[in-house]
């Protein structure tokens, strides 16, 4: 049970990274876990942390790529940005995830 | 886990602790972003970092679960524990050493024993795509028949003439070829080297195509050089080329004298290949069948002669043929053939033509005689090896339990501190794989030494052997296979004992105990080990027992002080009017050797590995039927021959100065051969012949002399008959038989009796040799003993096997038992201590420990000794004058083995004797 809990929020955490990267470009570990953040209005309570072996784990896939550069304030940082697999991947999951939570919400609409 | 990430995290695995630098790098930078943003939001700088870390949530646990997927963590888990283990045996290194060379010993056994099995049994032939190749016969029938050839009909040896009947009817093969079943051995000079003894083997000239192999240097033969009339040629093995003409390129292409007929030398084989067969001494050239007739001379060629059976045929199938449809079809064209044979349908022959058929067999290991003859003993010694590592896990398996009750207190702390059970087991796993594999390596020595030994004593006579103590590949795999088998066996008890002690219960009762329940296990391996001792040692007995049987049996004939020469007149040209004068020379002048006694020669020594048979017709019966046994081996000696081995002449006379070229030809039989062809009759002045009624009055027995082994000496003695060395048979009407006739008057070997052997018989004899003709080179010198023996070849390599896998077996159950009882004691010390201030005599310690021993012992031995009887039996073949339930052997086997381990038991119990009350209470 416990696993199959954490197997469904890692597969979110790694679809809101790919989406975070798609919209926002390239952007740093702490930029993606702010967005992320910002984006659920703060109902996700993430530890930040858990992002990089996310991020390790997308890499290790070929999904996104990292490069160490400098941000906007002047610091320097790792940045992540999406590759083309990354972009086809992103594709899939995401009408994956609406074809389940269209199906859940038809599941679970009030007229059953 | 797809191949990318695999691929990634082994990268990971490498690049390892630059990856984590780069992550706190990283971390680093990722607070710095959220506190300078929680500054700007105005809080103050300590609140900042303290809000900041806290949204970031545990740093550690993110480096830890960064680093689980970074890499290979099983592989850093394995790299840990093996640095764990080689700590452990750092610490005991007697422990250690102990362990590796009993396993050394162990493993080392059965990679030899595989090293050969690989060698002779599993490899394929070194040609392009042998899984296609398929052999016409499935025996081993050798050299020369000319009649049906098996009881159940099958047939493996064609003539020329059956070979090219199933050439023409099956298209089914690419190429179908055709060698010798036996082989020949000719002289051979180029230039002015003195002339090489090479071994040879005749090809059809598709041979080489056949296999689809290409030269090292010229060409292989083709068809074109196998046809009548085409100038001879021939093909030199590449190792005979490197060794004997030390790669002399001159000689492609050069004329050379095989038997002083001239050959083109066409090319050299690849290196490597060493024929269509795994034997000792492969074939150091190859030569067309067509050169035969050549070589033989006309008459007496075997190529010609359209029933003579001295041919295995083996070709290349097309791809999608089936061989079962194959199979039948070629026996049909057997059939077809044997019926149009006069030679097969006489005597009703017929008859028994419909059960006549081949088997088509895989040959892509070659032509399977050598795996016919050595098959049956290898798998023997695979078994008898692996019984032997079995007892050294077993021996390994007690020292490591031991180790581990020793270790309790440490498992247990670890337990206590949260240590998982899986995780333990992985590690004493891990060590005692880790101590396998070491072992596996020190083996692979143990295996050099040992495949090296056997190769020597099973194949004395090699040359250029393709089976090599050096390991390849695949015995390699095995080596390192079997090694972590064996890790896995004996690590399996003792990892799942230790980590099911219960922590709590060790920590409180750490270092003492009476008969506790956790020596059932040792005990259990003990009696195990004694049961498989006495079954190896009941079949070194066995095998012992055998050979000496086979070797100081009544062959029926001497040979202390006796030796042979081997010589080849028809080699260095002499024909058949000249060999009178020749011997004659030989007799005259060995025998003015001093301690001469008697000299001979003849064509074949009794137990010399050879001889020739023919199908006996007495005089007045009729031709013998296809069905009847008629077979009688016969040889070709000289006047002197009876009395050099010292066999008496029973009834008659022997031979004598009056049986010349021109009087009646004469001939001497054995008891045997009275027995059988003139049952109830005075053999004296009955004539016979061979083969057919009309030859029936060529020979009249003149005596008969006392039976001896002639042929195999497994065999009560067979019938035999001796024809006098000068007296040719001229009433052949013919081609065949006047020239095989004509073949059978050059002697191969002169027989040396002496009274007292020289020290230098063989350079005395080399001289005398030479002084009667410098060009007769002497090919082979031995003493009888040394010839005979090589007979046993196969049994003394088994027995000596045997004995040292017994051997090996009792040392170890021994000290594997020896290894228990002084842990045991020592586990006891307080217990014994306390008996023996209680007023137990010594005399009582000792039987209390003894009788433990002698427990197991007894146990181990009414397990073995039926496990025993039961191997016995499957060696019953291989046995020579001793019964598979030779009550010897068993009884042998357990009395040393009971014996040993009583001893090993005995040291021990002494020991607990020995103790002193006070000195044991104290150590509390």
């Amino acid at each position: 049970m416990v696993q199959a809990k954490a197997d469904v929020l890692q597969g979110t955490l790694d679809l809101m990274v790919l989406k975070t990267l798609e919209s926002m470009g390239p952007l740093h570990g702490y930029g993606i876990a702010r967005r992320i953040e910002q984006v659920s209005d703060n109902r996700m309570s993430l530890n930040q942390g858990t992002i990089y072996p996310a991020l390790l784990r997308l890499q290790q896939r070929g999904w996104i790529q990292a490069e160490w550069g400098m941000s906007d304030t002047n610091r320097r940082a790792k940045f992540y940005s999406l590759t083309r697999a990354g972009r086809k991947q992103m594709a899939e999951e995401t009408e994956n995830w609406e074809r389940i939570s269209e199906t859940m919400a038809r599941f679970l609409a009030p007229s059953n | 886990m797809d191949l990318r990430t695999l691929m990634s995290r082994c990268l990971g695995f490498v690049l390892g602790k630059r990856m984590d630098s780069d992550l706190d790098d990283e971390l680093r930078s990722h607070v710095d972003f959220a506190v300078e943003e929680n500054l700007g939001r105005g809080m103050p700088e300590a609140e900042a970092r303290r809000e900041a870390l806290r949204a970031f949530g545990g740093v550690s646990q993110t480096r830890e679960e960064f680093r689980m997927q970074r890499g290979l963590p099983f592989v850093e888990v394995l790299a840990q524990d093996v640095r764990y283990a080689l700590r452990q045996l750092r610490k005991s290194p007697g422990f250690a050493i102990t362990v590796v060379v009993t396993l050394a010993l162990g493993i080392g056994a059965n990679t030899a024993i595989f090293t050969l099995v690989q060698g002779i049994l599993l490899r394929s032939l070194p040609v392009n795509d042998p899984g296609k190749l398929y052999r016409i016969g499935d025996k081993d029938d050798c050299c020369y028949y000319d009649s049906f050839e098996n009881d159940n009909g099958d047939f493996d040896l064609f003539s020329y003439d059956l070979y090219q009947h199933f050439r023409q009817a099956a298209p089914e093969f690419e190429q179908l070829a055709a060698v010798e079943a036996g082989g020949s051995g000719y002289s051979l000079r180029y230039g002015t080297i003195p002339s090489k003894s090479l071994k040879s083997e005749y090809v059809s000239g598709n041979y080489f195509a056949m296999l689809g192999i290409a030269p090292s240097a010229g060409r292989l033969l083709v068809d074109s050089d196998d046809t009548l009339g085409a100038p001879p040629a021939l093909v030199l093995n590449y190792a005979t080329w490197q060794g004997e003409f030390g790669g002399d390129p001159n000689i492609v292409g050069a004329t050379v004298y095989v038997n002083t007929k001239a050959f083109t030398v066409a090319g050299i084989a690849p290196p490597g290949f060493y024929g269509d067969r795994v034997v000792s001494r492969p074939p150091e050239m190859w030569l067309p069948f067509s050169s035969e007739a050549v070589l033989d001379g006309e008459g007496n060629a075997a190529v010609r002669q359209d029933d003579t059976l001295w041919i295995y045929s083996l070709g290349r199938l097309r791809p999608g043929v089936s061989a079962d449809a194959l199979q039948a079809k070629l026996s049909v064209v057997l059939r077809q053939w044997l019926r149009s044979r006069e030679a097969f349908t006489k005597n009703g022959g017929t008859a028994v033509i419909p059960k006549q058929h081949v088997v088509l067999a895989r040959a892509g290991g070659g032509i399977q005689k050598l795996q016919q003859q050595t098959g049956k003993g290898l798998r023997l010694l695979m078994i008898l090896s692996s019984v032997v590592l079995l007892i050294a896990c077993a021996n390994i398996a007690n020292l490591l339990l031991a180790r581990g009750t020793a270790r309790r207190a440490e498992v247990a702390v670890r337990m206590a501190l949260g240590a998982a059970r899986k995780r333990l087991i992985r590690q004493i796993l891990t060590e005692s794989v880790l101590l396998s594999l070491l072992g596996g390596v020190a083996g692979l020595g143990v295996s050099y030494g040992l495949s090296q030994m056997i190769l020597a004593l099973a194949f004395p006579q090699a040359k250029n052997m393709p089976v090599h103590a050096s390991p390849a590949w695949p015995v390699l795999g095995f080596a390192f296979l079997v090694s972590l088998i064996t890790g896995v066996l004996f690590g399996t008890a003792p990892a799942w004992l230790s980590s099911h002690a219960q922590p709590a219960e060790a920590l409180r009762g750490v270092n003492r105990a009476t008969a506790d329940r956790s020596s059932l296990p040792q005990k259990t391996l003990v009696v195990l080990q004694v049961a498989l001792s006495v079954v190896l040692l009941a079949g070194a007995f066995l095998m012992t027992r055998s050979l000496n049987n086979l070797e100081h049996q009544n062959f029926g004939f001497s040979t202390a002080n006796r030796y042979i020469a081997g010589i080849d007149p028809k080699s260095v040209g002499y024909t058949v009017d000249r060999l009178p004068e020749l011997y004659r020379q030989i007799e005259s002048r060995f025998s003015r050797l001093p301690g001469m006694t008697h000299v001979s020669m003849v064509r074949y020594t009794p137990l010399g590995g050879n001889n020739w048979g023919s199908c006996v017709v007495q005089q007045g019966h009729p031709a013998p039927a296809a069905t009847d046994d008629c077979f009688s081996s016969w040889d070709r000696v000289s006047k002197q021959f009876l009395d050099s081995i010292g066999v008496p002449i029973v009834r008659g006379r022997n031979f004598s100065d009056q049986d010349t070229a021109t009087s009646q030809t004469v001939v001497i039989v054995s008891q045997a051969f009275a027995k059988r062809f003139f049952p109830g009759q005075d053999p004296i002045g009955k004539h016979f012949g061979m083969d057919k009624p009309q030859y029936s009055g060529a020979f009249e027995i003149a005596g008969v002399c006392a039976d001896f082994k002639m042929t195999n000496p497994r065999e009560n003695a067979q019938p035999v008959f001796f024809r006098l060395m000068g007296q040719q048979f001229l009433g052949y009407k013919d081609a065949e038989r006047a020239g095989g006739e004509e073949a059978s008057m050059y002697a191969n070997f002169i027989l040396l009796d002496f009274s007292v052997a020289p020290k230098d018989a063989e350079a005395l004899t080399r001289k005398t040799l030479a002084a009667i003709d410098p060009s007769l080179s002497m090919f082979q010198f031995n003493s009888y003993d040394t010839e005979v023996a090589g007979n046993f070849n196969q049994d003394r390599l088994i027995a000596r096997l045997t004995s040292l896998f017994g051997l090996l077996a009792l040392v170890l159950a021994s000290v594997g038992l020896y290894g228990v009882m002084s842990y045991f004691v020592a586990r006891r010390t307080s217990e014994i201590g306390i008996r023996m201030a209680l007023g137990a005599a010594r005399f009582d310690v000792v039987a209390m420990v003894l009788r433990g021993a002698l427990w197991q012992i007894a146990i181990g031995l009414a397990i073995g000794v039926p496990a025993a009887l039961f191997t016995g039996r499957l060696m019953a073949s291989l046995l020579y004058g001793v019964g598979a339930y030779d009550p010897m052997a068993f009884l042998g086997a357990a009395a040393v083995l009971a014996g040993c381990a009583t001893v090993a038991g005995l040291i021990p119990a002494r020991r607990a004797a020995s103790i002193e009350p006070m000195l044991a209470l104290r150590r509390e």
